[in-house]
């Protein structure tokens, strides 16, 4: 009953989600609170999120087949699902921030590849095709015993032979996958962190946050997933421990860089680089707030966790605490900028005329607070519904579980 | 070859901002957008100086695109939509636009402007702002009527802006390939703006940079911008004028 009422909800969200987009593509993205000034907002920042929570695939298969973590053995094909919906979904999350989403295919035709862009496509999309692949490879044996929906079931298969084969398989695909899995994150980072105009990016240190980031929330997701599907039991008891502890590690890790780079940029005390910082505390100080307590709280709590409870709550902590992160990569980025003359920002033109005759409005301006428009926050949760309600259907079909 | 540049005597710049003005009639721009803007270095509001009596400064800066020889819009367009034509004017192509903004991102100097809603509503929205029921002119548009394509045939201005893509400062790209100035070289009251080709040792434009001291903006990003600015020469005190080197703010 409770599932059922939890789909309801996602179907409701997905198609608020769906009306919005459409009204979207309609009036253009006025209706989004992004402008000029501020050109990328929610959508690029979800983006990036969701690249980092595909990452679960990766932890779990290279520590099978790198680590010899065979604990993760039961849980692989869950972990590599999730990771082919978030790889997916991290691509459909840029199409509705496209002001001409119906020319998306330029992108094929006239490849710019001193662009990283192009790059983070070549890396997503073979990431996700290499991820449905393997979840493919893994549940070769079932699929012949059981079939999907009733296809691809043969009639007397030599379950033995497949297994070893899918064994075989895996154990190629694992390392192939490893880099692709690292350089979905990096690749990432880099369309934003070779910006020297955007000193809030520009460094050689937002690549490794992003990697911190992905470990922190992939593995979180993977527990979610896992325990939608297996529930939580002595069995695998010791895969959810390891799984919590990496993710409790890394976001540690995360948490170490990130104020690592505040220090640098506050002892200064000048500059533009230390200027986006000041920001960060004068105007966002309770979104750093809660990503910071989320992200502590999650690391506690999933660096212990062993019951089912800790579990989903540490998941679900460290997954808010790293959205929140995300959604602080935009405003400091936009709000402090290369054009400055001694402390002097060159107002830009917003694109939009506000305002009445008696009350009219600045038109250039120097700052902008941006805020998520309803449309911009509709849209994102449309489309992250849609992606948990594909991955609980294919959870639900494909025979992930032994026992079913 | 032809490298077109342009150079901004800012002694002779008095902040009326036609040329902004005229860019925007000239290239049809929709309410709310502008390629060329001028501000009082320093300043919140336009034409107020900035420091304490009797030691203020009051220094207008136009800025168009800067057409920068190592543009960073051009290197981040993952389409190829925006690119440095050969003769160092960088361009947007409507047609193929995706309209990801990456390239507002990349540009330093914000001068890249989005087509967030039709244009038609954004004028309807503009008169409504300023006060009108409908238009003064009915139906009237402003700006150049007609399509310009470079000679490979890429649309780099059109008075009908397509929603949802990038557009930028052109040099008047329809005006250039005819053998004219700019819009605002032409409509600057105070003549501040020379026009020309930086290969051509004779030129104007060679010459004035060859005399005079110069900046550009921005110049340690490495983007190597073509527009160049002459520096006002400010008095200090009376009878004493200093020759500045760079943009100074008083506080």
């Amino acid at each position: 009953m409770k599932f059922r009422a939890a789909i309801a909800i996602l179907l409701i969200i997905a198609a608020i989600g769906i009306a919005a987009w459409i009204y979207q593509l309609q009036e253009g993205l006025i209706v989004t609170n992004m402008r000029n000034p501020f050109s990328w907002g929610l959508y690029i920042a979800t983006w990036a999120f969701f690249v980092g929570t595909a990452a679960g695939g990766l932890v779990v298969s290279s520590a099978i087949y790198i680590f010899g973590a065979k604990e993760f053995k039961p849980i692989a094909p869950v972990a590599s699902t999730t990771a082919f919906i978030f790889a997916v979904g991290a691509m459909v999350m840029v199409l509705p921030d496209l002001g001409r989403v119906d020319r998306i295919f330029n992108i094929f035709l006239y490849p710019n590849f001193s662009s990283l862009m192009p790059w983070d496509l070549i890396v997503l999309s073979t990431y996700a095709f290499l991820s449905a692949i393997y979840t493919y490879v893994l549940l070769m044996p079932r699929i012949a015993e059981k079939g999907v929906l009733g296809f691809l079931k043969r009639g007397s298969p030599n379950v033995d032979e497949l297994r070893e084969k899918s064994e075989r398989y895996a154990k190629i695909l694992a390392p192939i996958a490893l880099p692709f899995a690292i350089l979905i994150h990096t690749v990432t980072a880099w369309v934003l962190a070779t910006q020297l105009s955007r000193p809030w990016w520009y460094g050689g240190l937002l690549a490794p946050t992003f990697i911190a980031a992905a470990i922190a929330t992939g593995p979180a997701v993977v527990i979610l997933a896992s325990l939608f599907v297996y529930g939580y039991n002595e069995r695998l008891k010791n895969a959810y421990r390891l799984l919590a502890k990496i993710s409790a590690s890394s976001s540690a890790a995360l948490l170490f860089m990130y104020y690592n780079d505040f220090l640098v940029r506050y002892w200064w005390g000048e500059g533009l680089e230390y200027e986006a910082l000041a920001i960060v505390f004068k105007d966002y100080l309770h979104i750093h707030f809660l990503e910071i307590v989320f992200i502590l709280l999650a690391a506690a709590i999933l660096a212990k966790a062993a019951t089912k409870m800790g579990l989903v709550v540490g998941s679900v902590f460290v997954n808010v605490g790293v959205y929140f992160h995300r959604f602080l990569l935009m405003p400091p980025a936009y709000n402090v900028f290369a054009f400055q003359i001694e402390g002097w920002s060159y107002p830009i033109a917003l694109g939009e005329v506000r305002g009445s005759l008696l009350n009219p409005q600045p038109v250039f301006v120097d700052y902008w607070n941006y805020i998520p428009s309803p449309v911009e926050i509709a849209i994102t949760a449309g489309i992250s519904a849609i992606l948990l309600l594909v991955l609980v259907a294919l959870l639900k079909v494909l025979p992930v579980s032994e026992d079913t | 070859m032809v490298r077109y540049g342009m150079v901004i005597d800012l002694n002779r710049c008095i902040g009326c901002r036609s040329c902004a003005v005229i860019c925007k009639i000239h290239n049809s721009l929709p309410p709310g957008t502008w390629w060329h803007r001028v501000e009082t270095v320093g300043s919140r509001e336009h034409h107020v100086s900035v420091g304490k009596f009797p030691d203020l400064s009051e220094v207008y800066l136009p800025v168009p695109c800067m057409h920068c020889d190592n543009p960073p819009c051009v290197k981040v367009c993952p389409v190829g939509a925006t690119w440095k034509r050969e003769d160092g004017v960088v361009l947007v192509d409507f047609e193929r636009c995706i309209g990801c903004r990456y390239c507002m991102t990349a540009c330093p100097y914000g001068v890249r402007q989005f087509n967030w809603e039709d244009k038609e509503k954004a004028i309807e929205k503009g008169f409504r702002t300023a006060g009108f029921d409908g238009e003064y002119v009915d139906g009237y548009r402003h700006g150049y009527p007609l399509d310009h394509r470079t000679k490979d045939g890429r649309l780099v201005y059109t008075p009908e802006r397509p929603r949802g893509v990038v557009e930028k400062c052109t040099f008047c790209v329809q005006y250039i390939d005819q053998g004219l100035k700019p819009a605002c070289v032409r409509g600057c009251p105070g003549n501040a703006r020379i026009f020309g080709d930086l290969d051509d040792p004779n030129s104007e434009i060679s010459k004035v940079l060859r005399d005079k001291a110069y900046i550009r903006l921005l110049e340690d990003v490495g983007t190597e911008p073509k527009v160049f600015y002459i520096l006002p020469v400010r008095k200090k005190g009376r009878g004493i004028i200093s020759y500045s080197t760079k943009l100074e703010v008083k506080r």
